[in-house]
């Protein structure tokens, strides 16, 4: 199924406008998935400022639409730049290895903390995602 | 329910002589974990050697014998 033409187009203005853009399920003050909930723990770890769409009001027309602009389609996903970076497992990597600090031009953290355990998703209906 | 010994072959069909592991991370047979080293990694983004191993595998993700994948992938 093609992707929505204008929930592209916002997801585009998105990956423009936010250097650091993080599509997630939940929001970064609470996130409804385990490997959201790490992604955003890296980042606050680096200090970073950052932009997040929570995505689970429009999972599936986001995963055609994330699907034709990087070819993935499973979420959590960290934009730099415009580019997809990767999901949790990617992102967990490049922290520890020090690339993700280089590629967002902030100092390495001298200890690394250890992912948080997952958490169950919560059955609650999560908040309106906003785009733009 | 994803059989393993399918998933290795299909991941090393599409990366010809790469070194793949699949584990099943959860027992329950759908959360699994692709440990791939290939010759084909040598240069590409990480993004781009996940979507490889993914792309062997997507009909298994679609028909939904696989929930979750994590891939552990380098250059061999």
């Amino acid at each position: 199924m093609p992707a929505n033409p204008e929930l592209k187009q916002k997801v585009e203005e998105l990956l423009r406008d936010n250097k650091v853009l993080l599509f997630m399920k939940g929001t970064p003050e609470m996130p409804r998935c385990g490997f959201s909930m790490r992604l955003v723990g890296v980042l606050e770890q680096l200090g970073v400022e950052y932009g997040a769409v929570d995505v689970l009001p429009l999972l599936d027309p986001l995963r055609e639409v994330t699907g034709e602009l990087a070819d993935w389609r499973t979420f959590p996903q960290l934009y730099v730049n415009g580019g997809l970076v990767g999901g949790c497992d990617i992102v967990e990597e490049m922290l520890e290895t020090g690339e993700l600090a280089g590629l967002l031009e902030v100092e390495q953290p001298e200890v690394i903390a250890a992912p948080a355990a997952p958490e169950p998703a919560d059955p609650q209906q999560s908040p309106p995602l906003k785009l733009g | 329910m994803a059989d393993l010994a399918e998933i290795e072959r299909m991941i090393a069909a599409a990366l010809p002589g790469a070194e793949v592991e699949v584990v099943d991370e959860t027992g329950g047979g759908d959360h699994l974990r692709a440990i791939v080293r290939a010759p084909q990694f040598e240069g590409r983004s990480r993004i781009d050697q996940h979507r490889m191993v993914r792309a062997a595998v997507q009909s298994r993700m679609d028909d939904g014998s696989i929930h979750a994948l994590s891939i552990t992938a380098e250059p061999l």
